[in-house]
């Protein structure tokens, strides 16, 4: 019974190291900052509840910030996609419910499924993000070039690591 | 009281949101205050250890790049020996000067992380108190300005760029000491701004900007940048200028942090005069 656990404590430790040694290092103009640790969020199981799925966004958050500078940016806005993923599955639900043995990844939901979903999330984060950083109004159409280019980005990166990192659930 | 039991349990998802975010976010915004002493950031020591690992293996691309830059200075400095001077005259003369005392010392470091893209930028150095380095000390490199240690530990410091929103620098006009405030927007991280320039100042584009000395940070005189243009609109007062900066901040490997050995002389006496003022 502890296998799950201990699967997404690796996964956890994996993608905080990505993010912090490598991601957080792709600097190719002002526009791009690329994230992929929004996927340890995404890629939760269905039936997590919110109190769980926001504790673990917090840790996420804050291992993540200290790698950087400004410390608690990258945990707020982990937060918020933790709070409303449950809404947004809701909102996305196939016409029989989830089968509660498979996960939200590209594999095992499909291309279309995963990629709204993912997008949706994605943008809710960065915006966020880019908001909480920059906070000035006369600089909103750079806070919405930041956010969509680095949408794009982001979601390269998360379809690319569950290619190298995920295999389909056995159904 | 059944009622706020009722209350509490239907809403409590989102009270533990709005608690946790207010958490952070107060996190965030300490963060930002660099006037505090107490954050946490690439100075604490496990994160420090991980990417002085990274900066071991990656120092490695860059090397070509930060030769050729310690090449310059070197090139630079060799004309200053006293080899490279012709002797015009024969004489035997003695130096007890009396007249300069030291005011600037400069600890070098090597930049082992850095960010270019956000509104605040920041370098993690790899020197921190233990080689003397306090918080508020500038920091220079070959080419020009770079910014301002904010943060140190005992072996690491971190340095806000002069690509941040909340740092000015004091700068002025190389040919006429006109003084002024250097911005960044955010935008281009080879531009700078200076705003609220007069007009009946003399500017041409290609003038150059150097920094204005005497906020006890820099001396006076280091490379900051050209004007690459004056913008002006109609019905303003006044104009702003854009500055190229001389400092790639992408490809900044080695730099000085400036030590002044004059600063807390400085800063009492300013200090005497605003209480007394008060």
């Amino acid at each position: 019974m502890n296998s799950p656990w201990i699967k997404y404590s690796a996964y956890f430790v994996l993608i905080v190291l990505i993010q912090g040694l490598v991601i957080q290092n792709i600097q190719i103009n002002e526009y791009l900052n690329p994230m992929i640790y929004p996927v340890m969020i995404l890629l939760l199981p269905f039936e997590l509840n919110v109190i769980a799925t926001l504790l673990v966004a917090l840790i996420l958050g804050l291992s993540v910030d200290a790698f950087g500078n400004g410390f608690g940016l990258n945990a707020s806005a982990t937060l918020v996609i933790a709070y409303l993923r449950p809404s947004l599955l809701k909102l996305i639900k196939p016409r029989d419910g989830y089968d509660t043995t498979l996960l939200p990844t590209i594999h095992d939901m499909g291309k279309l499924w995963f990629l709204s979903y993912a997008t949706s999330l994605l943008f809710i984060h960065h915006l966020w993000f880019f908001t909480v950083e920059i906070f000035r109004f006369d600089l909103f159409f750079l806070i919405l070039t930041k956010t969509l280019s680095s949408v794009v980005f982001s979601l390269l990166l998360i379809v690319l690591f569950q290619y190298i990192f995920y295999k389909p659930s056995k159904k | 009281m059944q009622n706020l039991f009722q209350f509490l349990k239907k809403f409590r998802n989102f009270l533990l949101f709005i608690i946790l975010q207010i958490f952070v976010l107060g996190l965030f915004i300490n963060s930002k205050d660099f006037h505090r002493s107490q954050m946490t950031n690439t100075s604490s020591s496990l994160v420090g250890w991980f990417i002085e690992k990274r900066y071991n293996i990656t120092k490695h691309f860059n090397l070509s790049a930060a030769n050729d830059s310690l090449v310059a200075a070197n090139a630079a400095l060799k004309e200053q020996l006293p080899d490279s001077f012709y002797p015009l005259q024969g004489s035997i003369f003695y130096v007890n000067d009396t007249l300069k005392k030291q005011q600037f010392q400069y600890i070098p470091a090597t930049v082992i992380n850095s960010s270019n893209n956000k509104i605040n930028n920041y370098y993690t150095l790899n020197q921190g108190s233990a080689q003397g380095i306090e918080i508020g000390m500038g920091v220079i490199s070959d080419n020009g300005v770079i910014g301002q240690i904010i943060d140190v530990s005992e072996y690491y410091s971190i340095v806000m760029t002069v690509l941040s929103d909340d740092i000015k620098v004091n700068v002025k006009l190389a040919k006429n000491n006109e003084y002024w405030l250097l911005n960044w927007n955010g935008k281009d991280s080879e531009i700078g701004q200076i705003e609220d320039v007069k007009r009946d100042v003399p500017l041409t584009v290609g003038d150059r900007v150097i920094t204005r000395g005497g906020d006890t940070q820099f001396p006076e005189g280091i490379a900051v940048g050209t004007i690459d243009e004056i913008v002006s609109e109609d019905g303003d007062q006044t104009i702003s200028l854009n500055i190229k900066l001389d400092v790639n901040y992408n490809a900044v490997y080695h730099v000085y942090v400036v030590k002044n050995l004059m600063r807390q002389q400085q800063l009492e006496i300013e200090e005497r005069i605003l209480s007394e003022d008060q």
